[in-house]
């Protein structure tokens, strides 16, 4: 480990890599039929090999 | 008694009722039952009391189908058989994998699981096993189950002192039975090899087979073929429904602090499906073992999850910050459905030292254990959501739908099916008591009897087969 990342606290360094790639550009979402509204965010979506609940897609 | 040849044994002059061939935990098993009813037995052991190149290499043989283990690595042959390297976990077979299941043909036992349970103080005893404890439901789908990792037996090492003292048990070292003779209702006696040759024939009132889980179809085989059907009146299923317990690293998990579960002494912890869950998506059992791994996976998790699902990083990051437990490995160890296609067929062009076929083992995994891998992981995650307890993700080449990675566990090693209980004489070799469908006087001991491999490993559900076995041969023999 980089002398750098010694120094940082663990919640900051989670906090960008929780950060940093949270680009829609990177993030595919499995496409709703229906409009914002109606979707059931507790449904369970399947998406880059994670089993999620729509909601942690937010 | 314990003899180091045939030679020995004949100069002994000992005189048998009951001849076990094998002395691996189904083998020995049997015989202190029946000793200690006062019942003369012999156990014949192909092997010597320790490991030898010579002797492995009759257990060469050829596979055909999906990646597996070559046959001389996957099993031993020597005195107390493969439990001189088997790992030790120790569960007993579900009450429903005992039970037959609509969406999985040929499924379910002639016995029930209480047809075993009287015998488990006893397996206790002789694997030195805590208590059992029930499986506790964390969902409606998932169960927390045991698996117990005990000191792994060795059953040689364990017994041999009180094998040599015993006066009614003499197990014989160095002697293969090549094949039985038989004329369809009655086993009429073994051909044996000892010392690089042909040693001639022994007979006994009753045989049992305890030669493992690929050698007890094997030796079947062939003595049916020499004796035109003598052996194994019935012999359509002879050889088939083998089964094993494939086994994947199936994913990653991050797991949020909780009171559900407790992880044991090397941080693992084992969860199974629910009947409902199975009979819902119509999936075989399965078990994955959730090994949890320091933080350094979390943090490569969380980074990954922040690329897919910012919200559940983000609930991730909150949870590290506070009681987040760690990253977790997630292994699948599944039940197979038994299929009439996986077979072990004798060899038409290898032979061993004393001419005996050797193995070719058909054995393919089908679409429905494939289903079991992804919705069995696709539960867990789906249970870990709605408890908050964490999330998961599926290894890239599951997720992808790509085929079985071959550099991976593969297999329990757990050789089980080709001489399975039933009553259709069509679809099973032997009867709930282990007696070979129209033969008066063969049994089998061993996992080639069982109908269904559940996903427990398989050797405490053997080891009590084994004191059941033992328990109904004393009476018939007795008479
Ligand atoms: C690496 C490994 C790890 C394992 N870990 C576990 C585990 O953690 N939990 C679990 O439940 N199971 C485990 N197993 C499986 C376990 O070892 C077997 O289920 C168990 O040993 C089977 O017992 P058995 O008596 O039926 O057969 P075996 O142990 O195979 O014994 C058969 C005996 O018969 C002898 N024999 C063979 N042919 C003849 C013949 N023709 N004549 C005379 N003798 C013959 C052999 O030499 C051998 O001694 C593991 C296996 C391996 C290989």
């Amino acid at each position: 480990m980089s002398f750098f990342i010694k120094k940082m606290p663990r919640r900051m360094i989670v906090q960008a890599l929780v950060a940093l790639p949270a680009l829609s550009l990177f993030r595919k979402l499995p496409e709703a039929d229906a409009g914002p509204s109606q979707v059931d965010q507790n449904e369970i979506v399947v998406v880059n090999g994670w089993i999620l609940k729509r909601s942690d897609l937010a | 008694m314990i003899f180091d040849s045939y030679n020995a044994y004949r100069a002994a002059n000992f005189k048998p009722k009951v001849c076990i061939l094998g002395s691996g935990p189904a083998g020995t098993t049997v015989a202190r039952k029946l000793g200690a009813a006062g019942i003369p037995v012999v156990v014949l052991e192909a092997g010597s009391r320790e490991f030898s190149d010579e002797s492995q290499d009759f257990y060469r043989g050829a596979k055909v189908g999906d990646f597996y283990f070559d046959l001389d690595i996957t099993r031993l042959r020597y005195m107390g058989g493969s439990s001189n390297h088997w790992a030790g976990w120790c569960r007993v077979l579900d009450k429903l994998d005992f039970e037959p299941k609509v969406w999985a043909p040929d499924t379910g036992w002639p016995i029930r699981r209480t047809d075993i349970e009287p015998f488990l103080p006893e397996v206790r005893d002789i694997l030195d096993l805590p208590e059992f404890r029930p499986d506790v439901p964390i969902s409606d789908d998932i169960r927390w189950v045991q698996l117990i990792k005990s000191p792994a037996v060795r059953f040689a090492e364990k017994f041999a002192d009180e094998l040599d003292k015993s006066r009614n048990i003499a197990v014989v070292l160095n002697t293969y039975a090549t094949e039985l003779a038989g004329d369809g209702k009655t086993v009429t006696g073994a051909r044996l090899w000892s010392n690089g040759q042909d040693a001639g024939t022994f007979s006994a009132d009753y045989f049992i087979t305890c030669t493992g889980g690929l050698e007890n179809s094997r030796l079947l085989l062939w003595s049916n073929q020499r004796s035109n059907g003598g052996v194994v009146p019935n012999a359509a299923a002879l050889g088939r429904y083998w089964m094993e317990h494939p086994t994947f690293e199936g994913g990653n998990a991050i797991l949020a602090n909780y009171d559900e579960f407790e992880v044991d002494a090397v941080n693992e912890a084992f969860f199974s499906p629910t009947l409902a869950a199975m009979q819902r998506l119509q999936i075989m059992n399965f078990g994955i073992r959730l090994i949890e791994t320091p933080y350094a996976g979390v943090k490569r998790l969380i980074a990954d999850l922040a690329c897919t699902a910012p919200d559940a990083a983000e609930w991730a990051a909150y949870q590290l910050s506070q009681n987040l437990r760690c990253a977790a490995q997630l292994y699948v160890a599944w039940e197979q459905a038994p299929l009439a296609s996986n077979q072990i067929e004798l060899s038409k062009t290898d032979v061993d030292h004393a001419g005996v076929p050797r193995i070719e083992l058909h054995w393919k995994k089908s679409e429905l254990e494939r289903r079991t891998l992804v919705e069995g992981l696709k539960l867990f995650g789906t249970t870990l959501i709605e408890k908050d307890l964490g999330r998961v993700r599926l290894m890239d080449w599951i997720a992808n739908g790509e085929d079985y990675p071959t550099n991976e566990e593969t297999a329990g090693h757990h050789h089980m099916g080709g001489t399975r209980m039933g009553t259709d004489l069509t679809r099973s070799v032997v009867d709930a008591d282990c007696k070979v469908h129209g033969m008066d006087n063969l049994y089998v001991g061993g996992s080639s009897v069982f109908c269904t491999s559940g996903q427990a490993n398989p050797t405490t559900t053997i080891t009590a087969l084994a004191c059941r076995l033992g328990e109904h041969l004393s009476k018939v023999v007795a008479v």
